[in-house]
């Protein structure tokens, strides 16, 4: 097991940048996900690491050794693959042994090992087939037996998940959290997925076009985005976005009747803010609740939809149009008139030219 | 939608099926005619008498045409094998090593391909006549093989392109370097690939008429296209020595055909991924 470091690692293509160089350090034993859309530069950084990329510019340590160079098989590595790329002409044993093989590691060790690991992901039966003839999740399996059997320092999960089917994804995820739990091994896991991030990471790394928009927690990048793109990116369903602009002491949401009272000390002299407020972070209440709070607004619901557990309503607020989620039993119908409440320290602000949070003081 | 039956569909492919194998079937029926059917006015489309004499006759009075058929076979075969070995490993490197200027290879070595093979005939001849490779299998096939490569490498570089490159990746971290990888990877996935061009590129050799006719000018070392043309008398024109020849010609091909065509449809990357 090993700790992953990168020291301004960047990559680009001529003139297009890639990856913008950032630093990160992977702890011995941690489960770290590289978080965002498709052609952010999650895969690319992955595969640096890897070895199937170059690097252009920093350094890569692993275990503390400079690795920039070395080939990918002795980087102490192994990577399990989007679409799972198991040697097809060769037996599920034959797939998981290669490594070891190639290792000229002795026959009976190869057996023993590749049986174990066969064992415990539940492939025993399996072990002569070729991957033609197996599911969608045992091929998947098969992929990330591979990798363990190798006994790796670090292992590279590219969207491992992305083609199983929806109920297959819940179930490997949670495999994949168990047995991250008992092996203990630093991972690196690569997803656009929020919900896979945010339930296997110890860490997240989110990536906005090629740049590192926050680094932190799953419990961090909810609560304390750092940049809007991070506040729209987690959370589901995403944050409302509101511009507004100075009036006195408060905030007069653009283009609209719905004034804010002020929220605490901002690290801003702008008379432009864009706010955000999540859907869950919304209180509905009864039409005549909360009279004298300043934080209360009175509000038209203009759809509501059953989710199911919860309820989605679009409301117009004073036309401000808001999304609010609430609990799936007794909820205000479409035309009904609710009262709002927002909870101004969960109200977000974030400059609207360069996007990032606007830092405030702790609220009065 | 797809419930209506496609008529013109049908039809269109009848048609095309009845023009393209029209020559092949009147071929075939020719040479079961005797000289008086073949010129018969009007056209007799059923030998009558049929009769098996052209191919006895053949056999007894133009031996050398299983000669032929033998020259065009190993022709064909080593100009198979030259191509298929330089093709995949130039179609490899070109597809999947990252090499500078990739592009503007395999554009190169179409560019090369689109000479008219007489063109290269003069320059072709007087080198092989000073190396002394006229009339021997050697000199024709490197020369089949020189002419049938840009397509080989074309048809090959864009086979590998539609095998997953994870699985070459997978092959990568696994410990593999490049050149086993092609060995033990992309070979046997790329089996189909491999037979097909071969196939096509067997079938090319098998019918080039140009090179063949100009490089093997002893009777002995014709290939079977540019015998069975030869055949024609100074006063007669042979049909039924031709039509049978051809027939007899035709055969090795369909039976390589048959055999491998199965190799063609069925892939092999089937479970890799997906």
């Amino acid at each position: 097991m090993a700790s992953v470091t990168l020291k301004q690692i960047g990559k680009s293509y001529g003139v297009v940048t890639a990856v913008e160089q950032f630093d990160l350090d992977i702890a011995d034993g941690e489960f770290l996900v590289l978080l965002g859309p498709s052609g952010c530069g999650k895969s690319t950084t992955l595969r640096m690491i890897a070895g199937l990329e170059s690097i252009t510019t920093g350094d890569l340590m692993i275990g503390g050794t400079r690795v920039n160079d070395t080939d990918p098989k002795n980087r102490g590595v192994a990577m399990v693959f989007q679409n799972y790329a198991l040697y097809p002409h060769k037996s599920v044993f034959d797939n998981m042994a290669m490594a070891l093989k190639l290792q000229k590691m002795p026959k009976a060790e190869i057996a023993r090992r590749v049986n174990d690991v066969a064992d415990m992901l539940g492939l025993t039966a399996y072990l002569e087939r070729k991957p033609a003839a197996l599911s969608g999740g045992q091929r998947q399996r098969v992929a990330i037996g591979r990798a363990i059997v190798r006994t790796p320092e670090v292992f590279l999960f590219d969207e491992p998940l992305s083609n199983l089917d929806a109920q297959l994804r819940v179930k490997m995820r949670m495999e994949l959290q168990e047995l991250h739990e008992r092996l203990g091994v630093t991972s690196i896991y690569v997803t656009h997925d929020q919900v896979e991030a945010m339930t296997l990471a110890d860490r997240i790394v989110i990536l906005d076009r090629g740049r590192v928009a926050q680094i932190g927690t799953p419990r961090e990048v909810y609560e304390q985005p750092a940049t809007r793109f991070v506040a729209s990116f987690i959370g589901s369903p995403a944050m409302n976005f509101m511009p507004a602009e100075r009036a006195g002491d408060g905030w007069q949401v653009t283009g609209t009747d719905l004034v804010l009272p002020g929220f605490g000390q901002l690290a801003t002299e702008a008379d432009a803010l864009t706010l955000g407020l999540r859907p869950e972070h919304i209180e509905v209440l009864p039409a005549d609740a909360a009279v004298n709070d300043p934080w209360a607004f009175d509000a038209t619901v203009k759809l509501a939809e059953l989710l199911g557990a919860d309820a989605l309503l679009n409301l117009s607020v004073k036309g401000q149009p808001l999304l609010a989620r609430v609990g799936g039993t007794d909820f205000p119908q479409a035309g009904e008139t609710v009262r709002i409440r927002v909870d101004p320290a969960r109200l977000h602000a974030f400059d609207p030219e360069t996007e990032l949070t606007v830092a405030r003081a702790a609220q009065h | 939608m797809q419930k209506r039956p496609r008529y013109g569909l049908y039809a269109i492919v009848s048609l095309s099926v009845l023009i393209s194998f029209f020559p092949i079937v009147w071929l075939i029926l020719t040479s079961f005619k005797n000289t008086a059917g073949i010129y018969a006015w009007p056209p007799q489309y059923w030998p009558d008498p049929f009769t098996l004499d052209n191919y006895i006759s053949i056999f007894t009075n133009s031996p050398e045409l299983l000669r032929y058929i033998l020259n065009s076979f190993i022709v064909g075969a080593g100009c198979t094998a030259i191509t298929l070995m330089l093709g995949g490993l130039a179609a490899y490197a070109l597809s999947r090593l990252r090499l500078r200027f990739a592009g503007m290879l395999m554009v190169g070595i179409l560019a090369v391909s689109m000479f008219p093979p007489v063109s290269l005939l003069p320059s072709l001849f007087q080198n092989f006549l000073n190396l002394g490779l006229l009339n021997t299998y050697t000199g024709l096939i490197l020369a089949h093989a020189g002419l049938f490569l840009p397509f080989s490498v074309w048809m090959l570089a864009s086979y590998f392109a539609t095998l997953p490159v994870e699985i070459e990746e997978a092959a990568r971290m696994d410990g593999m370097g490049f050149v086993r990888i092609f060995l033990t990877i992309v070979l046997p996935l790329s089996w189909p690939g491999f037979v097909a061009t071969g196939l096509i590129v067997f079938i090319f050799s098998w019918n080039e008429f140009p090179l063949s006719l100009v490089l093997m000018t002893q009777n002995a070392m014709r290939t079977a296209p540019v015998g069975i043309s030869l055949y024609p008398g100074e006063y007669a024109f042979p049909w039924e020595t031709i039509s049978t020849a051809t027939v007899l010609a035709i055969i090795p091909v369909l039976i390589i055909t048959a055999i491998f065509q199965k190799q063609i449809v069925g892939g092999l990357t089937a479970g890799a991924g997906k």
